[in-house]
């Protein structure tokens, strides 16, 4: 007989599951929250940090007073605003990591009649302006969507590369034809005119209803509509579409004017809303923020609307734990990426089961 | 280093006494009417220096040990320990970027959260931010540095007349020449007031000790560019210059004369900790001489918000600004010509700026206010 | 007890979940050197699964597979090796660019040996077993039996002595199969163990010793095939007596719906994938397609529903040309027609979508407004589910997670609901368990009875003579005849499938 020097088999095998029914998944990513918040404590305990008092710091920083929630909710409007952008591009499939920039393009758009037609009505400028950023966006996200139908180009590089278009675009306009002339030697755009300002209720810009309408809208045209059916089938299959007679390309191009147009109004509410200039920390981040939130949502508009406030609530909170408990911004970041690595790992854990080797191996 | 800041803040301390109300009587001439009747009918408003809380608001990070915000907030601990406030009482925001609108207001209103009396936002970026919010909560101080707006009420501005040290400085240099060329790299142009009065008043320091020197300028474009800065410096020493001073973030222009073999002015830490074998003297900023009086305003009620509150251009009486003490490379009879220019300065007789004074366009130039400058002194060229 | 050495592979108890899938459960299985097992059994009833334990894809969950006589723990495909076994999947995995040679020497761990060596290595491999090759052609340059062979030599160059082959016929004409069982026999004369998976009876009549038939995970019995029948063969596959015949009522009044005349397609690519093709297709007949897999068969399909442009010809219908015409202008014209696409889950439906979705998905634009109506979708889904005997927990569930059988029956069910006077149906059986398959030659039949004109493009030779009234032959994209499948044999189909025109 020939002996044969065999590979034991593994310790661990990975193994893919059936799909779990939907309460086992909520289970399971309700673990992996407490899991996180656990890991994390562990951290701040190595920090030198009393857990409690930072997760407790975080919350009422978050909640502590009026003002506070209002902060939170700043925080969550451009993330929920951005992920229901990608949402519309990711339920076809279509891989747009160019949420940031084609936020950037439409605060550019939008900042133009805050700039220069300050003086139009407010309720007539602020319509402008909220067209003008959903334009800017669109047309921003229209380019990678016609190369990708055209020639096929890779439509997640390219949206990638744009972004840092947009970026240096807005510098450009800010060192050049848009700085400020009142501020010598530092480059800035100037402040915008009060008249351009979003109005407030409860206290916050009403960047928060336009997210909130948004999710509704955005739900309805993908469950509801008929154009909400072509994204579905085309990101499924584009042989399946173009089998039914949907115009594939046709729907690219519309879907992603549409996700670009979102996300340019993001950017309108941002400037208008928040930064009332327009400065290169005009997406600082959270068009890239938003593709983690969309897919841990799996595109469901309802929970990308309540997981943006989760990191809302993130954000404002860890800042006041910085300055109160000294923890330094960098501690904040690392904390937050605990949390995000144990929810994004459960999902992991819905899909996969680990199954260990048997005692004696296979006999 | 601490024994040190004490010292001078005890020696600050000392001086406003002595001045009196002078910081903030000298320091109106931009503040408009609101100093006519500076410290005499504020009264008794104040807030007990165990109640007062101050925020402030660093674009990096104290924790670097050095550079911008770790100045500022070395000014911060000056204030705290001379006026004996205790941790507590001082709520610091870090790293929030000056171009990020939403960690601007963030910060601010944070620090309104967490009830600051005073706020101070130590960069130029967040100046905006710091007016729209005074109008939101005229009853908290906006303190907002290095800029040029200002309410009278709740929101002033402080900076320095850095000008005046850097007039010593160039004394110092005129000094030391023996090519007659003397570098300086600035930040920016003639559009630019601070700098460009920095660098005038750097050249009429030269030019009142050394006459036939003559002040090669070479503009970088930002405040902060490493290669930029360095590159400039190389270009001046190639053109014979053999001083170069500095209107820029980094110590290269100074690293690249101790290459070259020839001496520097740094310019807002003491550079001769960089380049021990060029710097001659470095320009610097005192913070907590402004902090201090400005939390101490606030406790005798001399500044209340939403009612008064100065703006503050402190110089080398209040200590705010200075050069360092003169290196053992400086030529001898230097110490001599700084003293007595520094003596003609805090004597208030006269200032740099005072009078009319002949620009490089062969034009004749008066400023009212240094921060305006837009022209260069005779012996200036620009490179 | 007298150890039979002979024993080249015995499986214990064999049992393999997958989530809450019981694929493989307590089989049973042997096979010996010098004989050829034949794995018979329906889509999903485990074969692959087994073997791909065998060759080290997947652990058994429980059970013990012995080599040789002696307990192995196969980890991996690189352990199935080294004890000699070697496995040709269906799907083959070779390098296109690369020669024959290179492909064959890939991923073995010794010295590369010169090009000379190696080729007189490769070639007396060829004479042994009878194999014909040409070691440097590239592969992607090759045919399909060609590239098959490759597969065979690659694991024959590792030294395995027993070969398991999944599927190997599905791709090969009747000709080919020939060929290959030839070589199998060689195989077997020199001592080799082959397991042949298939679900094609007459094969395994033709090929193997003994049949191990599984059915629901289970193997069920293991028999000499000189002792059964295909009925036999059949009940036992199925679990119980099934009719083999397909029905084939006689047409009625059948007219010509659409003439096809010189039509050409290209390739993306710029290859001709149909030249000259000329055809007629008339109501009330099932007019079968044949040819090897790649003839052309795809993209008749697809241009005759308009999914892709041609570059000649013309299909009329009384005289006027429907190609280039959008469906909706077709339907103008008076035909409805419907594709029963090959690819049912990426083409036909939407995979991750529930029935009501997929009933949509052709009339969703229908009714005013921008909003989607789901009523009639969903009580359509449920007819279906009552007509057809579709098993599914319910309209909203992914149509991927139902069986084989029921997809087709989801996608066919739209279709006819549609009520076509044209049924293009693409390897509509393609996959399915034999129940299955029934069920859907009957709805063809009635559509046939209802006087629609039916295409069935089919790939077992068998099926096609007894279902259809013609059957049009394709050979690279040329028509090589029209034969009438009542009195052609399946030789002359074969040979045409080659590309001889036959005369009949």
């Amino acid at each position: 007989m020939s002996q044969t020097k065999l590979h034991s088999e593994p310790l661990l095998r990975v193994v893919k599951r059936a799909e779990r029914p939907a309460g086992q998944a909520a289970a399971l990513r309700a673990v992996a929250v407490v899991l996180s918040i656990v890991a994390g404590g562990v951290f701040l305990l190595a920090l030198g940090q009393n857990p409690l008092a930072v997760y407790g710091t975080m919350l009422s920083g978050a909640f502590r007073s009026a003002m506070a929630i209002q902060g939170t909710v700043r925080y969550a409007i451009p993330l929920c605003i951005s992920a229901l952008a990608v949402t519309l591009a990711f339920k076809m499939k279509f891989w747009n990591i160019g949420g940031e920039g084609q936020l950037i393009m439409g605060a550019v758009f939008a900042s133009y009649f805050a700039l220069y037609h300050a003086n139009l009505p407010h309720v007539v400028l602020l319509v402008i302006m909220a067209l003008a950023g959903a334009l800017g966006g669109g047309l921003w996200a229209l380019i990678p969507a016609v190369c990708k139908v055209r020639w096929g180009t890779n439509e997640t590089l390219f949206t990638l590369m744009l972004n840092y278009i947009a970026l240096y675009i807005v510098q450009y306009l800010r060192d050049g034809p848009w700085r400020d002339p009142e501020s010598a030697g530092f480059s800035k755009v100037a402040r915008f005119d009060k008249n351009v300002a979003l109005d407030k209720l409860f206290g916050v810009h009403i960047g928060w209803v336009i997210a909130l309408v948004l999710t509704v809208v955005i739900w309805v045209y993908l469950r509801r509509t008929k154009q909400g059916y072509e994204i579905a089938v085309v990101g499924e299959s584009q042989d399946t579409a173009r089998y039914a007679g949907i115009p594939v390309r046709r729907v690219v191009l519309r879907t992603m004017f549409l996700s670009g147009a979102v996300a340019g109004l993001c950017g309108m509410v941002q400037v208008a809303g928040q930064d009332m200039t327009l400065s290169i920390g005009v997406a600082g981040g959270v068009g890239f923020t938003a593709i983690i939130v969309a897919w841990l949502c799996q595109l469901h508009p309802g929970m990308i609307a309540l997981v943006s406030l989760c990191f809302g609530v993130m954000e404002k909170g860890s800042g006041v734990v910085q300055s109160d408990l000294g923890l330094s911004a960098d501690c904040a970041d690392v904390l937050q990426g605990v949390i995000l690595f144990f929810i994004l790992a459960s999902e992991f854990f819905v899909r996969y089961a680990f199954v260990a080797r048997k005692k004696g191996g296979a006999r | 280093m601490k024994k040190f800041l004490s010292i001078l803040l005890a020696v600050c301390l000392l001086a406003l006494c002595l001045a009196g109300c002078g910081a903030s009587s000298s320091g109106s001439q931009a503040a408009g009417g609101s100093s006519a009747a500076a410290g005499g009918d504020a009264t008794g408003a104040g807030i007990p220096a165990d109640q007062i809380k101050v925020g402030v608001i660093h674009i990096g990070d104290p924790a670097d040990g050095s550079g911008y915000s770790y100045a500022h907030d070395q000014g911060i601990v000056g204030m705290q320990q001379a006026l004996g406030l205790s941790d507590d009482q001082i709520i610091r925001k870090n790293n929030v970027a000056d171009d990020d609108a939403a960690a601007i207001q963030t910060a601010l209103e944070e620090l309104v959260e967490a009830g600051c009396n005073i706020i101070f936002a130590t960069s130029w970026g967040y100046m905006d931010y710091c007016e729209a919010m005074a109008e939101e909560y005229p009853d908290i101080i906006f303190s907002h540095g290095t800029g040029s707006k200002s309410n009278g009420t709740n929101f002033n501005n402080y900076f320095g007349r850095i000008y005046q040290a850097r007039y010593l400085s160039g004394v110092a240099a005129g000094l030391n020449t023996k090519s007659n060329k003397i570098g300086y790299v600035a930040a920016w142009g003639t559009e630019n007031g601070e700098v460009t009065s920095g660098c005038d008043a750097f050249a009429m320091g030269v030019y009142s000790v050394n006459p036939d020197a003559e002040v090669y300028v070479k503009t970088t474009n930002s405040w902060y560019d490493p290669e930029g800065e360095k590159a400039a410096a190389q270009a001046l020493i190639d053109l014979g210059c053999d001083v170069i001073g500095q209107h820029c973030d980094t110590p290269n222009p100074q690293l690249a004369a101790e290459e070259a073999g020839v001496y520097g002015v740094g310019y807002n830490s003491d550079m001769a900790k960089d380049a021990p074998g060029a710097v001659l003297t470095s320009v610097v900023w005192n913070w907590s001489a402004y902090y201090t009086t400005a939390v101490q305003n606030v406790i005798d009620g001399t500044w209340v918000a939403g009612e008064k509150v100065d703006n503050y251009y402190g110089g080398l009486a209040e200590g705010f600004v200075d050069i360092t003490d003169l290196s053992d490379l400086c030529a001898e009879g230097t110490a001599e010509a700084v003293e007595e220019a520094r003596a003609k300065i805090l004597s208030g007789e006269w200032d740099v700026f005072d009078g009319e004074i002949e620009g490089n366009d062969g034009q004749m130039h008066t400023s009212e206010y240094y921060l305006d400058v837009n022209w260069y002194f005779k012996n200036v060229v620009v490179k | 007890m007298e150890q039979t050495v002979q024993t080249a592979i015995r499986c214990r108890g064999i049992t393999k979940r997958f989530g809450e899938v019981v694929a493989n459960d307590g089989i049973e299985l042997e096979v010996r050197y010098g004989e050829v097992l034949a794995l018979l059994g329906e889509n999903g009833s485990g074969k692959t699964t087994l073997m791909n334990m065998i060759s080290g894809i997947y652990h058994p969950d429980e059970g013990v597979i012995e080599v040789d006589g002696a307990p192995a723990a196969i980890g991996s495909p690189a352990d199935a090796q080294a004890l000699g076994i070697g496995m040709i999947h269906q799907h083959f995995k070779l390098v296109e660019p690369f020669s024959a040679m290179d492909n064959i020497v890939l991923g073995t761990k010794e010295k590369r040996l010169p090009a000379k060596a190696l080729r007189r290595k490769v070639l007396e491999l060829c004479e042994t077993y009878g194999l014909t090759i040409e070691p440097e052609k590239p592969v992607r340059e090759m045919s399909v039996s060609e590239k098959q062979t490759v597969e065979i030599l690659k694991v024959l160059y590792r030294g395995a002595r027993i070969l398991i082959l999944d599927e190997p016929t599905a791709v090969l004409t009747p000709q080919e199969t020939d060929k290959l069982f030839a070589i199998l026999r060689q195989m077997r004369a020199k001592g080799c163990a082959i397991i042949i998976i298939t679900h094609k009876l007459n094969e395994v009549l033709a090929i193997s010793d003994r049949v191990t038939i599984l059915r629901r995970g289970r193997s069920v019995d293991t028999v000499e095939t000189a002792g059964v029948d295909a009925a036999r063969l059949t009940e036992l596959m199925v679990g119980r007596k099934v009719s083999l015949s397909i029905r084939r009522p006689e047409p009625k009044d059948p007219q010509t719906i659409l003439k096809v005349v010189d039509l050409g397609v290209t390739r993306p690519d710029g290859s001709a994938a149909l030249t000259d093709v000329n055809f007629t297709i008339r109501t009330g007949e099932i007019l079968g397609v044949a040819g090897v897999a790649g003839s052309g068969q795809k993209e008749l399909c697809e241009v005759l529903a308009g999914l892709l442009p041609a570059q000649k010809g013309a299909a009329l219908y009384h005289k006027e040309n429907i190609l280039g015409k959008s469906p909706a202008e077709i339907i103008n014209l008076g035909i409805s027609m419907s594709f029963v696409p090959e690819d049912r889950l990426g083409m036909g439906l939407v995979a991750g979508m529930g029935m009501t979705d997929n009933m949509l998905l052709k009339s969703y634009r229908e009714g005013k407004g921008p909003f989607v109506d789901r009523a009639p979708a969903r009580a359509l889904a449920e007819s279906l589910i009552k007509e057809l005997n579709i098993v599914t927990p319910g309209t909203e569930t992914p149509v991927r997670m139902l069986s084989g059988g029921n997809v087709q029956k989801v996608l066919l069910g739209r279709e006819i609901e549609s009520g076509p006077n044209l049924l293009i149906t693409a390897y509509p059986v393609r996959g399915l368990d034999i129940n299955s398959s029934y069920v859907i030659y009957d709805l063809l039949n009635q559509q046939k009875e209802k006087g629609v004109a039916v295409v069935f493009i089919g790939e077992d030779l068998d099926v096609l003579l007894e279902l259809c009234d013609r059957i049009l032959v394709l050979c690279h994209g040329r028509v090589t005849g029209v034969a009438d499948a009542r009195t052609a044999t399946k030789e002359q189909i074969g040979r045409m499938m080659t590309g001889e025109e036959v005369d009949l």
